[in-house]
């Protein structure tokens, strides 16, 4: 499952019809009616007030917990973070994050190998866990009464997990076809893989699948797992989450109850600080695959994040995004899908990422059109941005639809848990989530044009064109 | 231990202009959604045109009224409302949500697209093209060619046995009178299903009903053709370069309105539901590591339930994984679940209900779909007090009469080895 961002959840209120997760805060159910004039008076009321209005702590041993209350529907999602992900894999050993998030349901001190799972499913709650660049998290959804339970089996392997020796080989063939079905199968997730590397080098934090290399997951040790455990998985390296039908009283006896007792002890730090690659690996990537039916390209260079580099940038390049690629009326659209050229065009950007993070545009080629005049056309349009700048109307409408959404977090479950956890595990303070729609609405055009040309004018790239073996 | 406790989810059923829609009110969050359908969807497609009702259903937000399609987009984009149409085998869907400040414009885009859409040139050429792509990129990976086939040799004589949105050669074909036809066809006052999720009164919700579809041509849709019996076509290896073979397997299942309906579901969930409390996940993966995943459900069309699962593993690995699965089908037509496995699912479908319906989305999808399997608006409430009455008797019986091994049939794609 992917974690919800920020950024995704902007997408997902702003364009998709795709279903969120959040929770409602106390201030909206006790005053549940915002309605103000007009849709952007509404949007500038929301930028003065938190948009989740959590409660934080942190307890004696350094774990941070954060608390959301919605009382709409009896439920209650309990999250725990770790602030270690695919990033912090040994050199070498690519995969170890996700191995052990695997090995974590292989039981700890009180709990029996994959008991946590079906006791979990025994009261009618769904779990499970993800593993990103940045973070590990594991998760349960239940009804508001078996808070206790989920609190008291995760809290027993964040303290002891068993990770047994015999169960470690199974695990790995499980891994292994994980990697066959989400990478080995498709085409288009393999070219991700080779591309990535290319920009960011194969053995870079930021070049090395999530899931690990096939050669590396098959030398992962048990040494490995315990390691990453004692060295990432301390409590003061943990955020923990529980947003919905829960009062803040009881999250807080519940936490010292299950939470506290766990032993602080010291962690290792991630390394996100230095400098980033001075040149792609590689500039350019072209593979022709037989399995591929449509040409892609793919352009992504190395930009600032809200922990790294210029952060001011990272909030503009959030606009320039939705300028250069939101979709329709956006310059790609217009340059490259309404013209015949392209199916699809468009940018991401994450500004929520530990690190440097990439400002990616990418497109889908219409059949019978020559990559070399798509690409041209796409060069062409990104000129004319760093040239110009956006103009004063492209970032009032961005911005504008960036944020409209901004309450939509509210209508759901699971949104502000992976919000705010995501944010607190890579040094992003709680303001960022709560208040974002505000930080968006001070970006200046001329902040735009800046951040544009530093990353798409000079920042290290690599373009890449996944092909067809015949052209189309 | 098996309560959702305190839950429940009160139905209204709001009548206004000759419309029916059910509501669950809620003002927690400033936030409506509304679904609606009718069916018909793709099984309207005549043949050599499939993929029109999908296109179409694309080309609903893609300009209407005066507004080409940038400028709809924008309507949409600048008050963050998610309106979306899309057509699937057996019926054509529409909703929104939208903010409270938002509703009535949503509310009008919503009319103005299904009344007066515009099908301008270039909207048509780039939906075209997208839907082409789209087409072939689903054939890019073994899952998407296995799924193809599963579905096309199961019905070979019925629109549901055609990929819904088309082929990359009909899409490309499709003149736009043929899609203009599907709109006309499908988008009508009647027939129609609706439901409604949010900070809305009954009052509210009545008199936006004809705002939204007053504008519709009057009738219903026309009846598609009667799905027939699942064919069995025992085993079929598509040849696909590719370390790791996607199989989809399947066989007959029962109607939606059958009584053993939730019988079915309990011992469904025992052999083969989603996480790990089910026999084939435990045993193909926690014992034996075979696969990522494994699982089957209950997957409706036309009001008639096909069991359809799907594993992907590792080529050398397909004969032992389909060899356990068949056994596990076997073992539970003839032993039925343990009283313990029955207290657990028979736990997990009850105490998960309040999951279903944490946003004013899922609400309202969830009620269109009761609708969909014609349940009467108490049947949600009623559930756990069925699901606790069932007996480990009925269930195994439902196994034994539905699991036959000889009766899977299975789509393989990939390079397996020893089948």
């Amino acid at each position: 499952m992917p974690p919800v961002t920020r950024r995704t959840t902007i997408r997902t209120a702003a364009v998709l019809p795709a279903v969120l997760s959040a929770a409602a805060p106390a201030a909206v159910l006790a005053n549940p009616a915002v309605q103000p004039a007009s849709p952007d008076r509404a949007a500038e009321a929301l930028a003065d007030r938190p948009l989740f209005g959590a409660n934080t702590w942190t307890l004696s041993n350094g774990l941070r917990v954060v608390h959301v209350e919605s009382r709409r529907v009896p439920v209650v999602a309990h999250y725990l973070f770790y602030g270690a992900g695919g990033g912090e894999d040994p050199p070498g050993r690519s995969g170890v994050a996700h191995f052990l998030e695997h090995m974590m349901f292989k039981g700890s001190r009180n709990v029996a190998p994959g008991m946590l799972s079906l006791a979990v499913a025994r009261e009618g709650g769904q779990d499970n866990a993800f593993t990103s660049r940045d973070v590990t998290a594991y998760f349960q959804n239940v009804e508001a009464s078996r808070l206790p339970l989920v609190m008291r089996l995760e809290s027993d392997r964040f303290a002891a997990p068993l990770i047994p020796a015999d169960t470690l080989e199974p695990e790995r063939d499980v891994i292994l076809e994980e990697r066959r079905l989400r990478t080995d199968s498709s085409p288009r997730a393999r070219f991700w893989e080779t591309f990535e590397a290319a920009l960011w080098g194969p053995q870079h934090w930021h070049g090395r699948p999530i899931i690990g290399w096939e050669p590396e997951i098959r030398a992962i040790s048990r040494e490995n797992l315990l390691d990453f455990y004692r060295d990432r998985y301390a409590p003061a390296n943990a955020v923990l989450v529980v947003a919905g039908d829960a009062r803040e009283a009881d999250v807080r006896r519940l936490a010292d109850e299950f939470y506290a007792p766990v032993l602080a002890r010291p962690y290792r730090p991630r390394e996100r600080g230095g400098a980033a690659p001075a040149a792609p690996a590689e500039a350019r990537v072209t593979k022709r695959d037989g399995a591929v039916r449509e040409a892609s390209f793919m352009r992504a260079a190395v930009a600032p994040s809200l922990t790294w580099g210029d952060v001011r940038h990272a909030w503009a390049l959030e606009v320039v995004a939705h300028v250069l690629g939101g979709g329709q009326g956006s310059r790609l659209h217009k340059a490259l899908v309404e013209t015949g050229l392209a199916t699809g065009a468009g940018c991401s950007f994450d500004a929520e990422a530990a690190g440097a993070s990439t400002f990616t545009l990418s497109a889908t080629l219409r059949p019978g059109v020559a990559p070399e005049r798509m690409e041209a056309a796409l060069d062409e349009a990104v000129a004319r941005l760093l040239q110009d700048g956006p103009t004063e109307e492209e970032r009032a409408r961005s911005v504008r639809q960036m944020t409209a959404g901004a309450l939509l977090a509210l209508d759901g479950f699971g949104t502000a848990t992976r919000m705010l956890g995501g944010a607190l595990s890579i040094g992003v303070p709680i303001e960022t989530v709560e208040f974002w729609p505000r930080r968006l609405r001070e970006v200046t055009s001329a902040e735009m044009a800046a951040a544009a040309r530093a990353v798409l004018g000079g920042a290290p790239s690599t373009t890449g064109w996944l092909l067809p073996e015949q052209p189309a | 231990m098996s309560g959702s406790r305190g839950f429940s989810l009160p139905i209204r059923v709001v009548e206004a202009g000759g419309l029916s829609a059910w509501l669950v009110e809620d003002h927690a969050v400033p936030v409506v959604s509304v679904s609606w359908s009718w069916q018909g969807g793709a099984a309207l497609d005549p043949g050599g045109q499939e993929g029109a009702a999908v296109m179409a259903a694309a080309l609903l937000t893609e300009g209407a009224g005066p507004l080409p399609a940038t400028a709809f987009a924008d309507a949409l984009r600048d008050q963050a409302i998610g309106l979306s149409f899309s057509a699937d085998r057996d019926g054509f869907e529409g909703g929104f949500r939208a903010l409270l400040p938002a509703l009535p414009e949503a509310v009008r885009l919503a009319s103005l697209a299904m009344a007066e859409p515009r099908l301008d040139e270039e909207a048509v050429a780039r939906v075209r093209a997208r839907a082409v792509a789209a087409a072939r990129r689903t054939l890019e990976t073994p899952r998407g060619q296995a799924g193809r086939a599963f579905w096309a040799e199961a019905y070979p004589d019925h629109p549901a046995g055609r990929p819904a949105g088309g082929t990359a050669e009909s899409v490309a074909a499709l003149p736009v009178d043929a899609i203009r036809a599907a709109l006309g066809r499908q988008v009508r006052r009647e027939g129609l299903l609706v439901a409604a999720s949010g900070a809305i009164t009954e009052g509210e919700l009545a008199a936006l009903l004809p705002r939204l579809f007053a504008a519709l041509p009057a009738g219903a849709p026309p009846a598609a053709q009667p799905l027939p019996a699942f064919r069995r076509f025992g085993q079929r290896v598509l040849p696909v370069e590719a370390p790791q073979s996607s199989v989809v397997f399947g066989q007959a299942g029962l109607a939606a309105s059958d009584p053993d309906w939730e019988a079915a579901q309990v011992m469904l969930r025992v052999l083969a539901g989603g996480g790990f409390a089910s026999r084939l996940m435990q045993v193909v993966r926690e014992q034996k590591g075979l696969a990522y995943g494994i699982g089957a459900t209950l997957d409706v069309l036309f009001r008639q339930a096909v069991i359809v699962g799907s594993v992907a593993t590792e080529n050398a690995r397909v004969a032992e994984t389909l060899a356990v699965t068949r056994e596990e089908w076997a073992r539970m037509a003839a032993e039925g679940p343990t009283a313990e496995e029955m207290a657990d699912a028979v736990a997990y479908l009850t105490g998960s209900l309040p999951l279903q319906f944490t946003d004013s989305r899922r609400v309202a999808d969830a009620l269109l779909t009761l609708r969909q399997n014609d349940r009467p608006p108490e049947w949600l409430a009623g559930r756990p007090a069925r699901l606790a009455a069932l007996s480990r008797e009925r269930v195994a019986t439902v196994g034994r009469r539905l699991l036959a091994p000889a009766e899977l049939s299975v789509v393989v794609a990939g390079q397996p080895v020893g089948l």
